[in-house]
């Protein structure tokens, strides 16, 4: 293409979200109403952290647009029976025959009522994972507001795929639903297999690039030597599923081989729990009047509560105080005169154990390498110096440490959170600048505001919404049926919470629901949007026959695909050139989106949609229409389901309730409303302004990266290193299960420790193979996964262009094996080997490399397509097909990890 | 040193090596035949024929081979610097004097056509030499190489053409030497300067034929058939194919199966920051 | 004089292959095709490996050998530095691919699109240039877009419009294009500063990719 031939083209502001590391911004050069290419928006470059740039997956959008594989035509499943090994027998219909088809069956849902026997609900709906299919789903979930109960909770990857323990934990230490390091200013980062160079986005490869070439020291530890330690400053081979055991020693070092001096002990004192007493049960020691826990005050040498004015705790000893221990249910435990000790003094004991030379057995990693780091951690933490910032002093702690996916969920993703948290607190860099930064909330509310999101709740702690555990308010009676209202406390009860649950639960009950929760039943309509799980979530093959028995599916496809082989009505929706929405970006979002404006950013049409795909928000207003409920979905739209509040005290656009409104009417209106959000009122600017400029935004105060002030202000403490209430929640869980019979799930209330002891987590994988009825020793090798930021999130593995700018990447064609072993076992490059595990296997091609440990093999990606087009020729394997869904792996907060032990041989030369 | 290993070269392939054997045997043949009347007096016009037909073939591979074979007269333009474009401007003086004097018997005729097949060989053997994307071929040694394959399979195709006397047994003898010597030669310096590992493996793998079938056979042969007169016609064809054969295996390989490219490498990787090193980081966000 | 050259900072580069689909799209180059491509290297043996994520492409070298060698006079070297080919000279002969020691030349005989080999969609018809079949094609440092933006007046390498579709879309900031003559310029300000190297400089091509180590 010449720059003479693209002269008469326009350019289209528009965004990118494929991703959670996004959204991104970026224009689309349009000509005689063909999309010919995506560039940068340098129209952004000064308020996009990613300085206005998109990724690799953007670039493939304009095929994305024109694959010819697209479905572009409502269609109808013509053969009753489903299944793998049926064709769905798809014949295209009109639009009005599939709104008919689907009002019919959603109104005689709602005629007999929306909760089945078991009182879930008869409509469920599946979206992909990271929440971005919501940036493209225009007004939908309007109408699923409008609707009523419905079922959130099939996985279709999240909880297993996700860093799901630090989203639960993460939020409730320091509203951490992702956690970054401040890389702008951060020097020292310890990585435990935080793929960031491939997950972090636009804005995490910039941010992490120029803190490089400022001298930031990045440590990765990890079994594969990933796309992000390649740009690292060390690389560490770890045994998979023993980063626990670094970080404990990492902490012991800090706490046993160190002067307590050189620990943060301002910041432990007075912004941690660390001085609160700890009884002999466990619990708090508290003041028998307020209830309020006790700390030692040094200059009064008494017990005071905890926000006694003037105080100075001691963070170490045993003490003597006139107080009372309440146990789980409120039980008195002890009262009188107890003796406590510090929660930080059990922290010094609890870690006593785990020495570098003790981890080194564990992790294989070298002491005196983990004692080393452990070392350099503390010397780059900068403790006592501060930097001003929006005019606050604030203190300056540039070290930080980050977990991957598999480090981070499934059994010891809540130690590894735990202690990185807490090691990252005893050097005082939580929540400052430089140091351990939470980036946004899911569970606590509101979303939009993660500052906003701090308030008092008991103890001096934050607020967090769990779910209640007491025997007056635990609900044996789970509202969907992954059951994590019941099941997962920390799961709290919010729009998130169900796809945060134990999502692979519900898929397993299907067939077998575990004694006391009511029976686990098929919904009665499932939509689908911009998922596949059939592909993307654990032991596929199981999971496409219970997909099979799903009795209607309604899929906005793009393509056939795994997923919606098993669809009754197929919906061709407007893809991400060809619809229209507005979002909100900036402030800080997930991964590395740390902004300093916050603002809106409009997706609009470049082209005309291709056939007769149509805009998602068209398609809710007419569900609505059709199912009688337009009022309440234009209520829901009035009070912010499409991003903004239609009707404020200082604005009204709000839509007349009783009647459909267009596609471009609504946006109109949410758009007028953003300008007014934006502006505080000074304009309000609709549609065709943004479709001209494409957003618009203010600044975002930097100072709101970080939690410690608000924390500060409120005069609140972070609530480690003891788990008081943790351990509570624990116990009392435990109580309402048994009490109702409930023991299978008793492996998972032993996660609820106030201090986690170390646990041979690896052995639960080769467990899980001697229950298979197989011997570990034929089963030699860790199978992981790592990120891809060619293919992850963006659902296009049936994008040509993908794929082949993927393959200059190693790994993406095959299994990736350590090159040593694989000439002792007569493997060579491009071999086709096979990976199995006692009950299923796959096969793909070898990619020997250097870059990984001789006890594990790597796949790249989840590519074992069978359906979707032009995937299902690219022959390439997918761990999926091998990970066992098992109650036995899911840890409590319900979910597991990307591993399972395979055997490996050979089967056949290069082709 | 950083690097991606070398993979082998796909863009020419068998019909590029076909020039090369069309054209190092036909200006060969064309050399040996006019030695040959010059030594003898006596000029063999059959092989001249045969000499013009294998460059033509050659020529012919190569066109074929081309992405825009209606613009070959493109190929012309710039004899400054393209050992191509020489090449092609020699072939067609070479072929009408190969044929002037394979019609005409003509002495001159023949002497000029020897000359510019001279120069037509040196133009193959430069054209591979310049190719400096393929160490096996941008390597120097490889011009004698391909100049004493030339001659050897002249030598060799003239013995299999025409009755040979002594003064050819005697060249046909002195190529093959030639050609054992150049051959080695080019392997050693190959090796020397860290030619890609498959190609050195494709030249080691005929190594043993070279020497035992190409080599020592005819030169064997050919003694005999100096020693043996009588015998000396179907010992002279044998050796001549033998070494025929050889040379043009020997050049199939080089185009095709020993043409790795170099791969990438980089003196240098980024100097990524040690642990322990002083952090120049500034202070603050 | 002028003479462009680009500057890699191999320490910000994250193989992300951002810079191989911005060239495939920018210059609509078929399947397979890539003039700007980024090479995924290890070295050493276990542990003690390093993997580096190396941009190439042509080099644009001061001598080039594909030059030197193409007999139709379709590969020129223009005064700036841009090593440029001729679609309409051109005849093919693959002489200029063997001839470059960086891979980075291609040719394609037949029309071959993303889905179905011959049938275009709707942007790759509108993008098909017939005279790049059966010819030889590179990287051309975006030369269109670098004469239309001096044209208007705009620098390349700092305005985006009359800079390389590769250096636009860098996400790490690892790729810089600009003039070396210049000494203000940002790639001259940036080898002034830094260690550099080229790629097989041993052959004397004089390569325009220079790549910075620290």
């Amino acid at each position: 293409m010449t720059a003479a031939s693209t002269a008469g083209a326009k350019r289209v502001p528009t965004y990118c979200y494929q991703c959670v590391a996004g959204p991104d911004l970026f224009t689309v050069r349009v000509q005689d109403g063909v999309a010919l290419a995506v560039d940068p928006d340098f129209c952004a470059s000064a308020i996009h952290p990613g300085a206005g740039r998109i990724c690799v997956k953007a670039y493939g959008l304009i095929q994305k647009t024109y694959n010819p594989h697209r479905i572009l035509t409502p269609m109808k499943r013509t053969n009753p029976r489903k299944g793998r090994d049926q064709d769905p027998g798809f014949v295209p219909i009109s639009w009005d025959e599939a709104f008919d088809i689907i009002a019919e069956k959603l109104n005689a849902i709602r005629a007999a009522g929306l909760l089945d026997d078991s009182g879930y609900p008869k409509v469920a709906a599946s979206f992909g994972g990271g929440g971005t299919p919501q940036f493209y789903m225009g007004t939908f979930p309007a109408f699923l507001a409008a609707w009523g109960p419905i079922d959130m909770g099939f996985g279709s990857g999240q909880g297993v795929k996700c860093y799901h323990s630090e989203h639960l934990y993460g939020e409730l230490w320091h509203r951490a639903f992702t956690v970054s390091p401040d890389t702008p200013s951060c020097r020292y980062v310890i990585s435990l297999g935080s793929n960031t160079d491939a997950s972090g986005g636009v804005a995490g490869v910039k941010r992490h690039a120029d803190a490089r070439a400022r001298g930031l020291r990045r440590v990765q530890i990890e079994p594969h030597l990933s796309v992000t330690g390649a740009c690292s400053a060390e690389w560490v081979p770890i045994r998979p599923k023993t980063d626990a055991a670094f970080l404990y020693a990492l902490i012991h070092v800090l706490l046993h081989e160190q002067p307590r001096t050189r620990l943060d002990l301002a910041f432990l004192a007075e912004r941690t729990a660390s001085p609160y007493l700890v009884g002999a049960h466990g619990y708090y020691l508290r003041d028998p009047a307020t209830r309020k826990p006790l700390i030692w005050d040094r200059q009064r040498n008494s017990a005071v509560s905890y926000d006694a004015s003037g105080a100075a705790p001691a963070l170490e000893g045993r003490f003597s105080a006139a107080a009372v221990e309440i146990g789980p249910d409120g039980e008195r435990l002890a009262e009188g005169e107890l003796v406590g000790e510090t929660g930080f003094a059990k922290l010094v004991a609890h870690v006593a154990p785990y020495t570098p030379e003790w981890a080194a057995t564990v992790c294989d990693v070298p002491a005196a390498t983990i004692r080393r780091i452990a070392n350099e951690f503390l010397a780059q933490a900068s403790i006592g110096e501060t930097v001003e910032i929006d005019g606050q002093t604030l203190p300056f702690r540039p070290v930080a440490i980050t977990l991957g996916k598999t480090v981070n969920n499934g059994w010891g993703g809540y130690e590894c959170c735990w202690a990185r948290t807490v090691a990252v607190a005893l050097v005082g860099a939580l929540e400052v600048p430089g140091g351990t930064l939470g980036t946004t909330v899911r569970l606590n509310r509101p979303m939009s505001d993660r500052i906003g999101s701090v308030k008092p709740g008991g103890d001096g702690f934050m607020d967090y919404p769990f779910n209640p555990t007491d025997p007056a308010h635990w609900s044996p009676r789970p509202n969907i049926r992954n059951a994590y209202r019941t099941l997962v406390p920390i799961a709290a009860n919010g729009p998130w919470s169900q796809a945060l649950g134990p999502t692979h639960l519900a898929w397993m009950f299907l067939d077998g629901t575990p004694d006391g929760l009511p029976k686990v039943t098929f919904p009665e309509l499932w939509f689908l949007y911009r998922t596949n799980p059939a592909i993307s979530f654990w032991d596929t093959a199981a999971l496409v026959d219970k997909m099979a028995r799903f009795p209607f599916v309604v899929a906005f496809a793009y393509t056939h695909d795994e997923s919606n082989h098993m669809a009754d009505i197929l919906l061709p929706e407007c893809t991400d050139l060809e619809g229209l929405q507005l979002i909100r970006i900036g402030g800080t979002k997930y991964v590395e989106q740390f902004w300093e404006q916050e603002g809106f950013a409009l997706r609009q049409p470049a082209v005309e949609p291709r056939g007769t795909a149509r805009d998602f928000t068209d398609i809710a207003t007419e569900l609505a229409r059709r199912t009688g409920l337009i009022e309440g979905y234009n209520a829901a739209i009035n009070r912010g389901a499409a991003g903004v509040p239609l009707k404020t005290e200082r604005y009204d656009f709000s839509l007349a309730p009783t009647i459909p409104h267009r596609r471009d009417e609504i946006w109109d209106a949410v758009c007028r409303a953003a300008s007014a959000e934006v502006t505080e009122g000074a304009a309000t600017d609709g549609l065709d302004w943004y479709k001209t400029h494409g957003f618009r935004t203010r600044p975002f105060p930097h100072s709101d990266w970080y939690l410690y002030p608000a924390l500060e202000r409120h005069g609140l403490r972070f609530e480690l290193p003891y788990q008081e209430r943790l351990y509570r929640i624990g116990q009392e869980l435990g109580r309402r299960l048994h009490e109702r019979g409930m023991t299978w799930w008793d492996n998972q209330l032993s996660e609820y420790q106030a201090l986690p002891a170390w646990k041979n987590f690896p052995a639960l994988w080769e467990k899980a193979v001697v229950q298979m009825g197989s011997k570990p020793e034929d089963f030699p090798f860790w199978l992981v996964t790592a990120r891809s930021m060619q293919y992850a999130w963006g659902g296009n593995v049936g994008i040509q262009l993908i794929h082949e700018v993927a393959a200059n990447i190693a790994g993406h064609g095959g299994v990736i094996i350590n090159a040593g072993v694989a000439a002792r076992l007569d493997i060579a490059d491009g071999d086709l080997v096979e990976i199995r595990t006692p009950r299923r296997s796959t096969r793909g091609r070898a990619v020997l490399r250097q870059g990984i440990r001789p006890d594990t093999l790597l796949m790249i990606g989840q590519f074992d397509h069978w359906a979707t087009p032009f995937a299902r020729d690219l022959d390439v394997p997918s761990m999926n097909a091998l990970v066992p869904l098992s109650l036995d792996l899911t840890d409590a907060t319900g979910s597991g990890a990307d591993l399972v032990r395979v055997g490996l041989k050979r089967l056949s030369g290069p082709s | 040193m950083e690097h991606i290993a070398p993979w082998l070269q796909t863009s020419w392939d068998r019909r590029a090596a076909g020039n090369f054997i069309g054209g190092g045997t036909g200006s060969g043949l064309a050399m040996i035949a006019a030695a040959s009347a010059l030594w003898s007096g006596n000029l063999q016009r059959p092989p001249l024929a045969v000499a013009a037909l294998a460059i033509a073939a050659g020529l012919a591979l190569v066109w074929l081979e081309i992405g825009r074979p209606w613009r070959f007269l493109h190929v012309f333009f710039h004899p400054q610097t393209s050992w191509m474009t020489r090449e092609a401007l020699l072939a067609p003086p070479l072929l009408l004097a190969l044929a002037a004097a394979a019609w005409t018997g003509d002495g001159v005729a023949t002497a000029f056509a020897a000359l510019l097949a001279l120069a037509f060989l040196y133009s193959q053997a430069r054209i591979l030499r310049a190719a400096q994307g393929i160490p096996a071929w941008r390597e120097p040694a490889i011009v004698p190489l391909m100049l004493a394959t030339g001659f050897a399979d002249g030598a060799g195709a003239f013995l299999a053409l025409a009755a040979a006397d002594t003064f050819v047994l005697v060249v046909a003898i002195a190529a093959i030497i030639a050609r054992w010597f150049a051959w080695t030669t080019y392997r050693r310096r190959l090796g020397r300067n860290g030619a890609p590992i498959g190609a050195l493996a494709a030249l080691t793998a005929i190594d043993a034929p070279v020497l035992l079938l190409g080599t020592v056979a005819p030169l064997v042969l050919l003694v005999a058939a100096l020693v043996l007169p009588r015998l000396a016609v179907p010992l002279a064809l044998a050796a001549g194919l033998l070494a025929l054969g050889s040379g043009w295996l020997v050049k199939g390989v080089i185009v095709t199966r020993a043409a790795f490219n170099q791969g990438f490498a980089l003196p240098h990787l980024p100097r990524r920051r040690t642990a322990g090193e002083e952090s120049s980081a500034p202070k603050g966000g | 004089m002028t003479r462009w050259v680009m500057v890699v900072d191999l320490d910000r580069c994250v193989g992300c292959q951002t810079c191989t689909a911005a060239c495939k799209q920018a210059n609509a180059t078929p399947p397979d095709v890539q003039w700007r491509r980024v090479l995924d290297m290890e070295t050493g043996a276990y542990p003690d490996v390093r993997r580096t994520f190396v941009p190439v492409g042509c080099m644009h070298c001061d001598d080039p050998p594909c030059m030197s060698v193409c007999p139709s006079t379709a590969t020129r070297k223009r005064a700036d530095g841009i090593v440029t080919i001729d679609y309409d000279l051109c005849i093919g002969c693959g002489y200029c691919i063997v001839a470059c020691p960086y891979q980075a030349r291609y040719r394609t005989d037949r029309a071959n699109f993303a889905y179905g080999g011959s049938n275009p969609n709707e942007a790759e018809a509108k993008c098909f240039d017939e005279r790049r079949l059966g010819v030889a094609t590179k990287c051309t440092f975006c030369v269109d877009r670098i004469d239309a933006g001096i044209e208007q007046g705009l620098t390349p390498g700092v305005d985006p419009e009359a800079t390389p579709a590769c250096v636009n879309s860098c996400i790490a900031g690892a790729l810089h294009f600009g003039d070396i003559e210049r000494a203000e310029s940002k790639v001259s300000v940036l080898l002034a500063k830094n260690h550099h190297c080229r790629m097989h400089e041993e052959l004397g091509t004089g390569p325009r990719i220079y790549y910075l180590q620290d």
